[in-house]
């Protein structure tokens, strides 16, 4: 079989075109409702917790139930229409998400004792970070690098907010470019990956 | 020594199996969702499918989910074996040219 150098090249750029839009439209099915959503939680909550800061327990406990219905509604639609990918036969994503629970756990123990959460500001940004570690490692498993940047991004949002900026600007910071960072990735990936 | 597959170097042929070797071994890609990425239509896809599922790189499924039915797609290791041997062989065309 004869093939041109130039006829290569073109090859292989179609090659690279197909895999990356293949990657993209998968992560942007499952992905993008879920940043959205958890996006206008963060943000809806930090606001709430800047301006009725008695309220506190009570903003995040009812927006992590919403979070937490949204997203079970979100996976109960796509089951019920079709998910783009499923997995065939002996699957790894089981092993997967036990990793991920023990490896949270690891990072929550070592992160926790060097931190050393005590008052409120130290524990949400405790738990900001956690989060944000789950979405490296889902990134880093899955090759859905965006997840990398995002957790890393956001981490470093919440530790410039907690160590570099003045207390009383912490939660709006969070609010802004926190919860704005997972918002905004989210609409990005569903208006440009879709 | 690698060599060129006629069956994947197809313009659509190796658009398809890019994006069906770009998931993992065992994950499935649903058709419309398929046919949606590639721009392609029912028949095109369709017609390369089967000559792919022929060569024995990819396996076809079809199944009914919520009563609807649904065909899903995934390389097999026989065509991911061929594409990754096609890649190293346009690969060493290309690497042929910067000497």
């Amino acid at each position: 079989m004869d093939v041109s150098q130039e006829n290569a090249h073109e090859s292989l750029n179609q090659i690279q075109d197909a895999t990356i839009r293949t990657r993209k439209a998968i992560a942007s099915s499952y992905a993008s409702g879920l940043l959205i959503l958890w996006g206008l939680v963060w943000t809806i909550a930090f606001v709430g917790t800047h301006y009725f800061l008695s309220w506190v327990s009570h903003i995040w406990i009812a927006l992590g139930v919403v979070g937490g219905i949204g997203t079970f509604l979100i996976f109960r639609r796509q089951l019920r229409s079709t998910t783009p990918t499923r997995i065939s036969g002996t699957s790894k994503v089981g092993l997967r998400i036990f990793g991920l629970w023990i490896l949270l756990f690891v990072y929550i123990v070592v992160w926790f004792s060097i931190l050393r959460p005590e008052s409120g500001l130290q524990i949400n940004a405790f738990i900001c970070t956690a989060c944000m570690f789950a979405y490296i490692i889902i990134g880093l498993w899955f090759e859905s690098y965006f997840m990398v940047w995002l957790g890393l991004t956001v981490t470093g949002i919440t530790l410039v907010g907690l160590y570099l900026l003045p207390h009383g600007y912490y939660n709006l910071w969070m609010a802004l470019f926190g919860g704005g960072a997972i918002l905004g990735t989210g609409l990005y990936i569903r208006i440009f990956w879709n | 020594m690698a060599e060129l597959d006629k069956i994947i170097h197809q313009p659509v042929r190796l658009r398809i199996m890019s994006s069906l070797v770009a998931l993992d071994s065992d994950e499935q890609v649903d058709f419309v969702h398929l046919r949606k990425i590639l721009s392609l239509t029912d028949g095109n896809l369709g017609a390369h499918l089967i000559k792919l599922e022929k060569a024995g790189y990819i396996k076809i499924e079809k199944t009914f989910i919520a009563r609807k039915p649904h065909t899903f797609i995934n390389a097999m290791g026989k065509g991911r074996d061929a594409f990754d041997e096609h890649v190293t062989a346009l690969k060493k065309i290309i690497g042929g040219s910067q000497k």
